[in-house]
C-alpha cells in the first residue's frame, strides 16, 4: 500500500537578503519551507553564524568563554581577525557595550571610531549590536552608520522607540537594520510595517524576536519564532517574510547555571562543558524554531552547531 | 487657479527661461557644448531636472536641451482679456521656472567657482552657502524622515526690519524648522539682516543661507528631491512619485518678505508642484487647489507676528515636546501616590469645592496652541490646607481631530495629572477631586503647571489626532459654575451618543489582538454594543486608538454581509478573524454563549456559562472569590473561557455587555441570567434598568439568585421557581 506522506501547503518565502560587500557577501533567507523541512520545499542558504566579539574587554565572563579570546580581548581588530582567521567566522558582530549609560558610557563618537577601525580591518560582514538603550543607541547606531558609509552594516536592534531616526540613517547610508521587539509576533509585525511606511527597503530588514536561553523563556521566543514562521509560509504575511537574527550567546553566558562553580553546585557537572552546551543546545533549538543568524560566543560551541547544520542540510 | 497668479506665473517663468536661454548661449559660445557643469558632490546632477524628467544633466550641451524642453512646457504669455490660463498651465510654467533656474545657477558655478562658499557654514568673506552637497543633504535629510525636524521653510526677501528678521528665524528655530533664505526684496535679504543683528547662520543653527537670488530658492527643492530619491526609494524621472512623496512626507512652505514679484510667483508655482503652500506678508489672492492638497496653497496678508504660527497651521506641522517645563518629577512612578491629610496643602473637588474636568474639540482657528489662562487664584494666593473651586477646560484642534474622541482625551487627564510627583487626582468629569501635597507646593507647583503637562503629553501622546491645545483653569466660584452648566450639556450629549450607537447602524467594527502575545489565537472584535471583555477598550477607544497607532492592535473592519442577526455573525467578520486567529477560528457568532463563541484571552472582567438544571445562564465576575453555582470558581472558570479556545458554554466578557441589548441575544438575552454575585449585581443596577424595562419585567435584578440565595444549582432553582424567571420557560439551552 502506497503512503501519501502529508505536506505543508506553503504559499510564501521568506525573502533573501545579501549582506557584506565586494567578494564577501553573504546571502540569507530564501527559504520555502519550515526550518529543514527539504522533503517540503528549499532552503538555499543555510543558517549562519555570526561570532561575538565586545567593544572592550568583558569584565563579567566565565574563564571558560575568556580563554579562546584572552590573548585579544583588549583589541576589538585582533579579536574579530582571530574569529575569522582562526575559528573560521562568517560574520562578525560588534557588541557596542560599553556605550551602556548604566556602564562606562563611552561617547558615540568614540564608539563610532571602534566601529570604523573594525569594519576596515576586515571583510566579512559585520552585525553592530548597540547597548540596549532606546536614545543612547540611536545617537551611537546613527554615527556608526555614517562613519561606515559604504561599509553595508547590518545594525540593531532597532526598536519601537528609535525605528525612525535609525531606520532613516540606514537608508541614508545603506545599511540594514535588525528589527527587535519583545518575543510578540503583534509587535514584530508592527514593526515591520513602520520601517516599511518609513521607506526602510524589504531587503535591509531583518527580524529579532528577542530571545531567553534555555530555561529562561526559550520556549517563548521559541514559539513566537514558530508562529512568525507560519505566518510567513502558509498564511501570506508579508510584513513577518524577513530572516531572522537571535543575539543569544550573551543571555546564555549570564545565567546561573552557567556561573556557578563546580564546588557550589557540584550536581551541574563540568563548568565549562555547561557553558558550552548551554550555548549549543540553545543555538540548536533557535534554528529548528527558523533562525538565520545566530550570534555566537564560544568556538566549541560554534563547532557543534556548525555540524549540526551541515548534517541538517544533507540530510 | 487665480487669473492674476496664472498671468504673473506665466509671465516670470517665460522671463527666467529667456534669461537661461541666454546665459546658457553664452557659455556655449565660451566653452563648447561638452563643458561639464553641475553642482558639487552631488550624485544627482541637477537634481530637481534629474528627479522630474529622469535627464541627467552633465555638459551644457545637455542643459540647451533642457532649456528646449523647457520652451515647449512654457504656456503662452497671457494677453488675451476673455483667455483663462488652466492650473496645469501655471503649474508647468511653475516647473519649467525651476528647470532653467537650475540651469542658471549651475553656469554661475561654471562661470564663478567661489561664488558660493561650498560649506555648511558661512566664511567670513562669503556668506553663500549655495547647494547642499549630497553629504549635509544626508545628514540633515534624515531629520526630516525621523522627525527630529518638522520640516523646512523657505524665505524669500526681507523683512521690513532686522528685528522682524530675527523673531521670525528665531520663532522657526525654536520649532525646530529649518529655515532656507534666498532672493532679495529691495536690495535686502533675511540673511544680511540676520547678519546684521548678531545671528550665528549656517545648516549648523538651521538658518541657511542659500543665496542673494530668487534663483536659489531652487536649491531648497532640490535639497527635497534628493531625499525623496534617497530616503523614498523614488527613482529619478518618476515625475508624479516624487510630487506625492514630498506632498505626503516632507513638511515644506515658503514664507515671502515684502513685495510679491514675477519671478516669485512663478517660483511659488514651481514650488506648488510638490504641495508647498505660501504664506505672505504682502497682499496674495488666496489659493486652494483640492487636487493638490486639502489646505491654502496661497494665504496673504499676513501680519509678521502671525506670519510663523499660519505657516505651520496651514501645512500642518507636528510640534514636538520634549520635556514638561514643571518643578516636579514627572512618571508613571509617581501615579499611585497617595496625598494623606497630613500632607495636604491645598485640595479642590472631591465634594469639599466645585470641581470639573471638561475636554472639548474646537477649529483650528479658535485654539491657540500652548496658551495656559489661569482666572481666578493660583495655589501661591492659597494658605496652607486651603481649597478653590475648579474647573478645567482643554480645547482641542487638529485636522484628525473627531469630537468622538474628546472622552477619550478627557478621561486620559486623570492619569496624566496623577504622574505628577506630590499631587494625587481622583474621578473625572464634575466628581474630580484633586490634591496637591505640602512638598509641591514648596517647590512652587502651581495649578497652572497642570495646563504644561496636559499640553505637552497631549502632543506626545497623540500627535496623530491633536495639532494644538489651550487649556483654561477657572478658580473662581462664578466661572466654574458657568463651565460646569455647560459640562454638564456636553456630558448628557456623549452619554447619548454612546447609548444611541448600535450594531445595525455602523458599518465598521475593531479588532483588538493586544493579547496575542499570550493568546496568539485570540482576535476580540469590538462593535459598539459588545465592549471589549477587559472593559478597557469601547468601540470608540478602539477607533481614536487606529486613528493615533494606525498599525496597532485595533485595526478597522468593514463587517460585510450579515449571516445571522441574531446570533451575530458577519462575512468579514469572520474572514478577518480567520486570518487574524491563523486559521484557528473560522467563524464567530458575536452575541452566542453556545455556538462559535467569541475565543477570550484572560483578562476579562467576568465569565459567562451556562447552568443545565436551570436553563440559564450565570455570570461572575473577577472579583468574586466564592463558589458558584456551575461548580466552579471565577479562577476555574476563567482557565475554560480563556486563552483563544472556542469553548461552546464559556464565554470570557465585560461587565458592560451584560447591559446590552445584543448580550447572549442568540441565547434569549438577559432573560437567562438566573444567578449573579452580589457585588456585580449592585454595579451595573444602574445600567441595567433600562434593558429590564425593555423585557417587560422592571424588577428583573430581583429575580436573579446570588450567594445569599445558594452556591448550588439545586439550592437555587426553589428560588428561581418561587419567582417565576423567565428562563424556566424558554426553549432548552442544551
Amino acid at each position: 500500500m502506497r503512503i501519501d506522506i502529508p505536506r505543508v501547503a506553503y504559499t510564501g518565502t521568506i525573502k533573501e537578503i545579501t549582506l557584506g560587500r565586494n567578494k564577501n557577501k553573504i546571502t540569507i533567507g530564501g527559504e520555502s519551507c519550515y526550518p529543514f523541512h527539504l522533503f517540503e520545499g528549499t532552503m538555499p542558504n543555510p543558517p549562519k553564524i555570526a561570532m561575538e566579539v565586545y567593544d572592550s574587554a568583558p569584565e563579567d565572563w566565565p574563564d571558560s568563554a575568556m580563554e579562546p579570546f584572552a590573548d585579544v580581548v583588549d583589541d576589538p581588530v585582533a579579536w574579530a581577525r582571530k574569529c575569522i582567521d582562526v575559528y573560521g567566522a562568517e560574520m562578525i558582530a560588534l557588541q557596542m557595550a560599553s556605550t551602556d549609560p548604566n556602564g562606562k558610557n563611552i561617547p558615540a563618537d568614540k564608539a563610532a571610531a571602534i566601529a570604523k577601525k573594525v569594519s576596515d580591518e576586515i571583510e566579512v560582514p559585520l552585525i553592530i549590536w548597540g547597548c540596549e538603550n532606546v536614545d543612547k543607541d540611536t545617537e551611537v547606531l546613527r554615527s556608526i552608520c555614517e562613519i561606515c558609509e559604504g561599509r553595508d552594516l547590518i545594525i540593531g536592534p532597532v526598536v519601537e522607540g528609535n525605528y525612525r531616526a535609525i531606520g532613516a540613517t540606514a537608508i541614508a547610508y545603506n545599511h540594514t537594520v535588525i528589527a527587535s521587539t519583545p518575543i510578540d509576533i503583534n509587535l514584530a509585525k508592527q514593526l515591520n510595517i513602520l520601517l516599511g511606511n518609513l521607506n526602510v527597503p524589504d531587503d535591509k530588514i531583518i527580524i529579532d524576536p528577542s530571545i531567553g536561553p534555555i530555561g529562561y523563556g526559550l520556549e517563548y521566543t521559541y514559539s513566537v519564532m514558530e508562529r512568525i514562521r507560519v505566518a510567513a509560509l502558509t498564511q501570506e504575511d508579508e510584513r513577518l517574510q524577513y530572516p531572522i537574527i537571535l543575539n543569544l550567546a550573551k543571555e546564555v553566558w549570564k545565567i546561573k547555571e552557567v556561573n556557578v562553580s563546580e564546588t557550589e553546585a557540584p550536581l551541574y557537572g563540568h563548568k565549562k562543558s555547561r557553558g558550552v552546551l548551554f550555548e549549543a543546545l540553545t543555538a540548536q533549538c533557535m534554528l529548528m524554531a527558523g533562525a538565520n543568524i545566530l550570534i555566537m560566543r564560544h568556538p566549541e560551541a560554534i563547532g557543534l552547531v556548525k555540524e549540526s547544520i551541515k548534517d541538517l542540510m544533507n540530510s | 487657479m487665480s487669473k492674476i497668479i496664472c498671468s504673473a506665473a506665466i509671465q516670470g517663468a517665460h522671463k527666467i527661461v529667456s534669461m537661461a536661454e541666454v546665459k546658457c548661449d553664452e557659455a556655449l559660445e565660451k566653452w563648447g557644448p561638452d563643458q561639464n557643469i553641475g553642482f558639487p558632490n552631488t550624485t544627482y546632477y541637477l537634481p530637481v531636472i534629474y528627479a522630474m524628467l529622469g535627464t541627467p544633466v552633465e555638459t551644457l550641451g545637455n542643459a540647451r536641451e533642457v532649456l528646449n524642453k523647457c520652451k515647449t512646457l512654457l504656456p503662452a504669455i497671457v494677453k488675451d482679456e476673455s483667455w483663462l490660463p488652466s492650473l496645469d498651465s501655471a503649474l508647468e510654467a511653475g516647473m519649467s521656472t525651476l528647470f532653467a533656474e537650475e540651469i542658471l545657477e549651475a553656469i554661475k558655478y561654471l562661470e564663478k567657482p567661489d561664488c558660493y562658499t561650498k560649506t555648511e557654514d558661512p566664511l567670513i568673506d562669503n556668506i553663500w552657502l549655495g547647494a547642499a552637497d549630497d553629504v549635509i543633504m544626508r545628514k540633515r535629510g534624515v531629520e526630516f524622515v525621523d522627525g527630529s525636524a518638522p520640516g523646512f521653510a523657505i524665505i524669500l526677501g526681507a523683512a521690513p526690519t532686522t528685528e522682524i528678521a530675527v523673531k521670525i528665524a528665531i520663532e522657526l528655530q525654536e520649532k525646530n524648522l529649518y529655515v532656507l533664505m534666498c532672493a532679495d526684496h529691495d536690495g535686502k535679504t533675511m540673511s544680511e539682516q540676520l547678519i546684521e543683528a548678531g545671528v550665528q547662520i549656517g545648516w549648523s543653527t538651521r538658518l541657511v543661507s542659500f543665496g542673494q537670488s530668487y534663483t536659489a530658492g531652487v536649491f531648497a527643492v532640490g535639497f527635497a528631491v534628493r531625499a525623496a530619491m534617497s530616503f523614498g526609494g523614488i527613482k529619478p524621472g518618476d515625475f508624479d512619485g516624487n510630487l506625492l512623496f514630498c506632498r505626503g512626507g516632507i513638511f515644506a512652505f515658503i514664507i515671502t518678505l515684502g513685495a510679491i514679484t514675477e519671478e516669485w510667483v512663478a517660483n511659488a508655482a514651481g514650488a506648488i508642484n510638490w504641495g508647498v503652500p505660501i504664506i505672505a506678508d504682502a497682499p496674495a489672492p488666496k489659493l486652494v487647489v483640492p487636487e493638490i492638497c486639502d489646505y491654502e496653497l496661497i494665504t496673504g496678508d499676513i501680519s509678521h507676528d502671525q506670519i510663523v504660527q499660519k505657516a505651520i497651521d496651514v501645512r500642518g506641522l507636528k510640534i514636538k515636546i520634549s520635556k514638561i517645563d514643571i518643578p516636579m518629577s514627572y512618571g508613571p512612578a509617581f501615579e499611585g501616590e497617595r496625598i494623606r491629610k497630613e500632607d495636604l496643602y491645598f485640595e479642590c473637588g472631591g465634594g469639599k469645592t466645585l470641581g470639573v474636568e471638561l475636554t472639548v474639540s474646537k477649529d483650528m482657528s479658535e485654539v491657540e496652541d500652548g496658551k495656559i489662562e489661569i482666572i481666578g487664584p493660583d495655589i501661591d494666593e492659597v494658605k496652607e490646607g486651603g481649597s478653590l473651586p475648579f474647573g478645567i477646560l482643554i480645547e482641542v484642534a487638529g485636522r484628525q481631530m473627531q469630537p468622538d474622541f474628546e472622552p477619550i482625551l478627557e478621561r486620559q487627564i486623570h492619569h496624566l495629572v496623577n504622574y505628577i510627583q506630590g499631587v494625587m487626582h481622583i474621578g473625572q468629569r464634575s466628581i474630580m477631586w484633586l490634591r496637591i501635597g505640602k512638598a509641591a507646593a514648596e517647590k512652587g507647583f502651581l495649578l497652572k503647571h497642570l495646563g504644561k503637562v496636559i499640553h505637552a503629553k497631549y502632543h506626545q501622546e497623540f500627535s496623530n489626532i491633536v495639532d494644538k491645545v489651550q487649556v483654561t483653569i477657572y478658580t473662581k466660584e462664578k466661572k466654574v459654575r458657568e463651565l460646569l452648566e455647560s459640562a454638564k450639556n456636553v456630558y448628557v450629549q456623549r452619554d447619548k451618543r454612546v447609548e444611541g450607537m448600535v450594531d445595525e447602524t455602523e458599518e465598521t467594527f475593531y479588532s483588538c489582538t493586544l493579547c496575542q502575545s499570550f493568546a496568539p489565537s485570540h482576535v476580540c472584535i469590538i462593535t459598539p454594543e459588545r465592549t471589549g471583555m477587559c472593559g478597557a477598550y469601547n468601540w470608540l477607544d478602539c477607533k481614536a486608538s487606529n486613528e493615533i497607532n494606525p498599525t496597532g492592535p485595533n485595526q478597522p473592519i468593514a463587517k460585510g454581509e450579515c449571516f445571522d442577526t441574531v446570533k451575530g455573525q458577519w462575512k468579514k467578520i469572520n474572514d478577518f478573524v480567520s486570518r487574524a486567529s491563523g486559521r484557528k477560528v473560522e467563524k464567530v457568532n458575536a452575541y452566542s454563549l453556545m455556538e462559535f463563541p467569541m475565543t477570550a484571552c484572560g483578562c476579562f472582567e467576568c465569565v459567562a456559562t451556562i447552568l443545565p438544571m436551570c436553563n440559564g445562564v450565570m455570570v461572575v465576575n473577577r472579583d468574586f472569590m466564592g463558589m458558584t453555582p456551575s461548580g466552579m470558581k471565577f479562577t476555574t472558570l476563567a482557565g475554560l473561557a480563556g486563552g483563544g479556545n472556542q469553548t461552546p458554554g464559556f464565554l470570557g466578557i465585560s461587565k458592560h455587555y451584560i447591559c446590552s441589548r445584543k448580550f447572549i441575544k442568540a441565547e434569549g438575552g438577559l432573560k437567562r441570567v438566573v444567578w449573579l454575585p452580589k457585588m456585580l449585581k449592585e454595579e451595573i443596577s444602574g445600567l441595567i434598568k433600562p434593558i429590564c424595562e425593555d423585557i417587560g419585567i422592571p424588577d428583573f435584578l430581583d429575580m436573579i439568585a446570588d450567594e445569599t440565595v445558594g452556591f448550588t444549582e439545586e439550592e437555587i432553582l426553589p428560588f428561581l421557581q418561587e419567582k417565576g424567571h423567565p428562563a424556566l420557560a424558554m426553549g432548552a439551552l442544551i
